[in-house]
């Protein structure tokens, strides 16, 4: 579904990413994992056009997204739910996941029907979004603008999700929840791309998994096989 | 007496002794009109290249305080009789307190805001000069009589002499002012106003002191000009003259006193030049050369975006097919001005004289200033040996944003002579605290110590000289500035010539030590070859390093490192080490924030961990690592 | 002194200062979207009057000039996003103040040799007898003006609350990046919002044309006016443009029936400088903080 190829990226004057292959099958839970600084969260942001590659191909469902613009990769079904969460903090919880379907809604009036029946469908996996609907997202506590930030992306109904260190900041408890409501989302079907530092929780919901130093991808492989890696086993699952 | 300095001042001679010398070749009322107009509108533009260049403000108020400047020289001779050197002392001193004053809310605004205020200030300014009409005559315009020099009756060729020698002692002054600590302090709070207020170098009076310079030698120049012609209307000074003086600058080059003075000489002659049809075609058809040479280096090196070729060269065949159809080129100046306006600020950003010294510094293979010898470190950092006490105590430190509680009740004490770490997740308040000890932030509550003194809460720059340094997890240099002057900024302590003998370029061997200094510190964390090149072209770890050098550059007793090791290469990590082991053996105290945790093992005698805004744990890093909250919370899952 | 004296002049005045709330209120839109502002926007007001006059002369109804001068004016706004403000945004840079200016000095100097320099009187369909209102005298172009002005705005502000592109709008003023990641293309809202900022200079200056006249000069006092009223008002609300304008209006006609007309520019200056002084992001606006 999503292939990366010898993907070359950065920011004015330091190349983060030399060459990062990847791939994502449908319906399969991929993650990336690694330090911090390791280039996982440039990787993500390459690959939906927030960052133009300088090297590289981008593909999804065989059409090119290198080389456009983020705008471009959300209307061809790509979501990306960024690094620290980006809710609308001004609006409302109900119109940053409108915002979420913008592509699939009337853009003047009579999109509240539409939407409802994406709306419903958030609400039931987060019941706390509908408590809050009305609230401004920006007061929302961190676990619920992650849950936000979930449900804002799958509002597109996308055909593949880009989670950018969903358990970022969050109290062990909430990270918990967190982690839960993926597999809830890999039972469903989804396909998703995962970059996340708790290496272990990743393991534990990921198909397949990459692991970045510096930039580069240098170890991958099933959960099982990353496990019995004596140099992942040290260096990130201590 | 290099290439370097014969190129630099022979040039400067070379066009003072012209300038000088003309009116002995042209006598004719019209050309020493121009030539004196040519004077007046460089001391002017001088001005406004420290608001516009080097502060980086957009300015709209150049032009008010030309008119008020004129017209304080002129009241000051038509009421109190003042001579002409009082008279423009006078006018010098007024609109640097005017500049000064519309400074202080000004400088709380950005960008669009600033040229918002400094616009509305114009408007302000007009409108009282019209209305004042038993002091200015209003509309109908105010005559003022040029006073004698000393019982001299001035000639015009005199007068343009007087105007010639201010502008030759303005060039002077400024130049030593702009190559000075000032005028590097100038260009840094454009960059991060943030970073010049850590370091312990005043955002707010340099902005100040900036804006009332420039604003002061506008109104030196608005004498001048009083007494270059005689009458005076509050008209005169509106928005045409603004948007004239902007052009001025813009096509001469910005930082650059070459550039004002040839921005003065375009804005003077071009009138003239344009009205002529063979001058202006011919002149069209240099620009769209000039447009498609450049366009072409641009569409080679691809860097840039097909405007930025495309619209210059459009803009000059429009100016080129204007000129073949046009015969009446006056009633069209001002959009011939625009089109030749916009092509040099799309296509040449750094204006006529900005790409001409570029280009003739390659030609000459004329090199960068050499540099003197490093220093010996230990005359750089002097070596702090102190027996172990409470260097920094936080006693229940509060912060809230809004209603989200990101520190609470944090206590901890910082030991001297020792590396103390902390970590905790993203988000865990380690960032609020650095910006709380060192003033980004004012605390909700809580109270900090430092060397047993409550710490002044919440200013940057008063917590900068009680001795805490930093450095930034989002880099904040000075992009503009070369790795040395970076650092050259930071050595405050270094720099003790008075401003008067500073203006007389009496600061050289000052400033010789200081590149001494700066380049030691620059060894030390091992860039030095790097030192002459721009902070922003330099490679990431260098950045992180040239960071830990200007913060060096301080001499702090408190060095806090906000995740140094962010984003670095291992080599770069290793070196970081060594160089952080360095500082410590120096007797500076360090609080590291990090998140690689061999780093903080390898380096730290106490840890201390915050999750969710609170401290978890705190204890050697062998401790902490056995922790079951601090593997719960942080460990036990990555890094 | 008769109470319906000062009515008369404070609801005369603050009917001139909703022309500056409106011209102001085109600053805000992009303002919103983009954190810039076209310093020429006094330009795009004169140029869509003298265009609009054309088609007047050239025997075009008033009913039918009127969408055709916005759509000028929405068109001089797209062109001054495309050559003026795209690249400096892209750079992160301010040279779009610069470039606006620039671009507002060749608009003004064409409008000079098209038009010629000399005013001209804006024909008006409504009749100009005073209707007389509990003792205050409106004329039709007055009301016509208000309703204009609070039409259009009130359209706008329909458009930004009630619409899901509205919500777009907002969205891409908080954070650029994630809207374009929910597939929102900035730049489209950023050209969308010149559109309307040059639709509203438009309506703005047809609408005042009749009472000041149509020339090249005509917009150089109005613009001073509607700066005054963003820096006094802030760039962050359009009830705060309206109520700040209508009272600069309704003060500046105050002072110079009292006392003087030489004083009718001091209100706005003194509003001004006290602004500046106690609140420089404006006293709807925003205050700045700090981030590392």
């Amino acid at each position: 579904m999503l292939i990366v190829e010898n993907l070359h990226a950065g920011y004015s004057n330091s190349e983060v990413l030399h060459g990062v292959c990847l791939e994502v099958k449908t319906g399969s839970v991929v993650a990336i994992i690694g330090a911090n600084g390791a280039g996982k969260s440039t990787t993500l942001r390459t690959i939906s056009g927030l960052l133009t590659p300088t090297q590289g191909r981008v593909l999804l469902n065989g059409q090119t997204l290198h080389g456009r613009d983020a705008a471009h990769a959300a209307r061809l079904g790509l979501a990306h739910a960024p690094e620290g969460r980006r809710v609308f903090g001004p609006l409302s919880v109900e119109d940053n996941l409108l915002l979420g379907a913008y592509r699939h809604l009337p853009a003047l009036f009579g999109y509240k029907k539409p939407a409802r029946p994406r709306l419903d469908t958030i609400y039931e996996l987060f019941p706390r979004l509908k408590q809050r609907a009305a609230q401004q997202a920006g007061t929302l506590s961190g676990g619920e603008q992650q849950m936000l930030a979930i449900g804002r992306a799958l509002m597109g109904e996308p055909s593949i999700m880009l989670l950018d260190e969903p358990s970022m900041g969050l109290a062990p408890v909430i990270v918990h929840e967190v982690f839960n409501t993926l597999r809830r989302l890999k039972a469903a079907g989804i396909t998703l791309l995962l970059v996340e530092q708790f290496a272990k929780r990743a393991l534990e919901v990921a198909d397949y998994v990459y692991v970045m130093e510096r930039g580069n991808i240098v170890v991958e492989g099933t959960p099982v096989q990353l496990q019995q890696d004596e140099r992942v086993l040290t260096a990130y699952l201590g | 007496m290099n290439k370097r300095w014969l190129f630099t001042h022979g040039t400067e001679v070379v066009l003072l002794g012209a300038l000088g010398c003309l009116p002995l070749a042209i006598n004719t009322p019209y050309a020493l009109g121009l030539l004196t107009l040519l004077t007046i509108y460089g001391v002017c533009l001088i001005g406004l290249d420290v608001t516009v260049g080097y502060l980086g403000q957009i300015n709209l108020a150049q032009a008010a305080f030309l008119g008020l400047g004129a017209y304080a020289a002129s009241l000051s001779v038509t009421h109190f009789g003042l001579g002409i050197v009082a008279a423009l002392g006078f006018s010098f001193v007024s609109t640097f307190l005017v500049g000064g004053l519309l400074a202080f809310p000004a400088l709380r605004l950005d960008g669009p805001q600033f040229a918002l205020a400094t616009l509305s200030f114009s408007a302000i300014t007009t409108t009282t000069l019209n209305e004042m009409e038993w002091l200015t005559q209003g509309a109908q315009g105010l005559h003022v009589t040029r006073p004698d020099l000393w019982g001299w009756q001035f000639t015009a060729a005199g007068f343009y002499w007087m105007c010639l020698a201010i502008l030759a002692l303005v060039w002077l002054t400024m130049r030593n002012l702009l190559n000075s600590q000032w005028g590097r302090a100038f260009e840094a709070l454009r960059d991060s106003p943030i970073a010049t207020d850590a370091i312990g170098v005043g955002t707010y009076r340099h902005k100040i002191a900036g804006f009332a310079i420039g604003s002061a030698l506008g109104g030196l120049a608005g004498g001048l000009y009083a007494f270059n012609f005689q009458y005076l209307q509050p008209s005169s000074f509106g928005y045409d003259l603004m948007i004239i003086l902007l052009l001025g600058v813009v096509l001469g080059g910005r930082k650059n006193l070459w550039g004002a003075v040839v921005g003065a000489a375009l804005i003077v002659l071009l009138p003239n030049l344009l009205s002529n049809p063979v001058v202006f075609r011919s002149f069209a058809l240099i620009g769209v050369i000039i447009a498609l040479l450049s366009g072409l280096e641009k569409y080679r090196q691809q860097t840039l975006r097909s405007f930025q070729a495309l619209a210059p060269i459009l803009a000059m065949v429009i100016l080129a097919v204007g000129a073949l159809l046009i015969h009446n080129t006056e009633d069209w100046r001002k959009a011939i001005f625009a089109l030749m306006l916009f092509a040099v600020v799309v296509g040449l950003p750094e204006g006529l004289m900005g790409f001409a010294t570029r280009r003739l510094a390659q030609l000459f293979h004329i090199d960068a200033d050499s540099l003197p010898p490093s220093l010996p470190l230990e005359k750089v950092l002097r070596p702090q040996t102190q027996s172990p006490q409470r260097l920094l105590e936080i006693q229940q430190l509060k912060h809230h944003f809004g209603g989200v509680k990101a520190l609470n009740d944090i206590s901890l004490h910082v030991m001297t002579g020792q590396i103390h770490g902390l970590i905790g997740p993203n988000g865990s308040g380690k960032s609020t605290l650095v910006n709380l000890i060192t003033g980004l932030y004012s605390p909700s509550g809580g109270t900090i110590r430092f060397r047993g003194q409550p710490l002044p809460l919440g200013s940057l720059y008063k917590i900068a000289h009680s001795g805490i340094a930093r450095t930034f997890q989002n880099l904040q240099l000075f992009s503009e500035l070369s790795a040395l002057e970076n650092v050259m900024l930071a050595l405050r302590d270094h720099y003790r010539v008075p401003l008067a003998l500073l203006l007389l370029g009496l600061g050289k061997q000052q400033q010789t030590q200081a590149q001494a200094k700066a380049l030691a510190l620059l060894e030390w964390v091992g860039i030095h070859p790097l030192a002459q090149q721009r902070a922003k072209d330099l490679p990431y770890g260098a950045q992180r390093l040239l960071e830990i050098a200007r913060a060096l550059a301080c001499h702090p007793a408190l060095l806090i490192l906000d995740e140094p090791a962010a984003g670095l290469a291992h080599p770069d990590i290793t070196r970081l080490v060594e160089v952080i082991r360095h500082i410590r053996q120096c007797g500076i105290t360090i609080i590291l924030i990090e998140h690689h945790m061999d780093v903080v093992s390898e380096l730290c005698d106490v840890v201390t961990v915050l999750d969710g805004g609170k401290i978890i744990a705190s204890g050697t890093p062998e401790a902490i690592k056995r922790e079951p909250a601090v593997v719960n919370a942080y460990l036990g899952v990555s890094c | 002194m008769q109470p319906t004296i000062i009515a008369q002049i404070v609801v005369s005045g603050s009917l001139i200062g909703l022309i500056y709330a409106l011209i102001a209120y085109g600053f805000q839109l992009t303002y919103a979207t983009s954190k810039s502002i076209n310093f020429g926007q006094g330009e795009l007001v004169m140029l869509s009057t003298l265009f609009s006059l054309s088609l007047l002369n050239w025997g075009l109804s008033y009913w039918l000039m009127l969408p055709l001068g916005m759509l000028f004016g929405i068109a001089l706004g797209l062109f001054v996003e495309r050559t003026a403000v795209r690249l400096a945004l892209a750079q992160n840079s301010e040279g779009w103040i610069l470039m606006t200016i620039i671009l507002g000095l060749f608009f003004f100097s064409s409008a000079e040799n098209i038009w010629g320099r000399d005013d001209h009187p804006f024909p008006s369909p409504f009749a100009t007898d005073p209707i007389s209102f509990l003792g205050i005298d409106i004329t039709c172009q007055e009301i016509t003006l208000a309703s204009g002005v609070f039409v259009i705005m009130g359209l706008i502000e329909l458009l930004m609350n009630k619409t899901l592109l509205g919500k777009a709008f907002a969205a891409v003023a908080t954070d650029r990046d994630a809207a374009q990641l929910m597939g929102i293309s900035a730049r489209r809202i950023i050209m969308l919002s010149y559109g309307l900022s040059g639709l509203v200079s438009a309506l703005a200056g047809i609408l005042v044309a009749p009472i000041t006249t149509a020339g090249p000069t005509m917009a150089s006092t109005l613009i001073l006016k509607a700066f005054s009223v963003a820096v006094v008002a802030g760039l962050d609300s359009g009830f705060g443009i309206v109520v700040i304008g209508m009272l600069l209006g309704a003060l500046e006609n105050l002072a110079s029936f009292y006392i003087g007309s030489g004083w009718r520019e001091v209100p706005g200056l003194v509003l001004l400088i006290l602004a500046l002084a106690l609140r420089p992001a404006g006293i709807f606006g925003k205050a700045i903080v700090r981030k590392v």
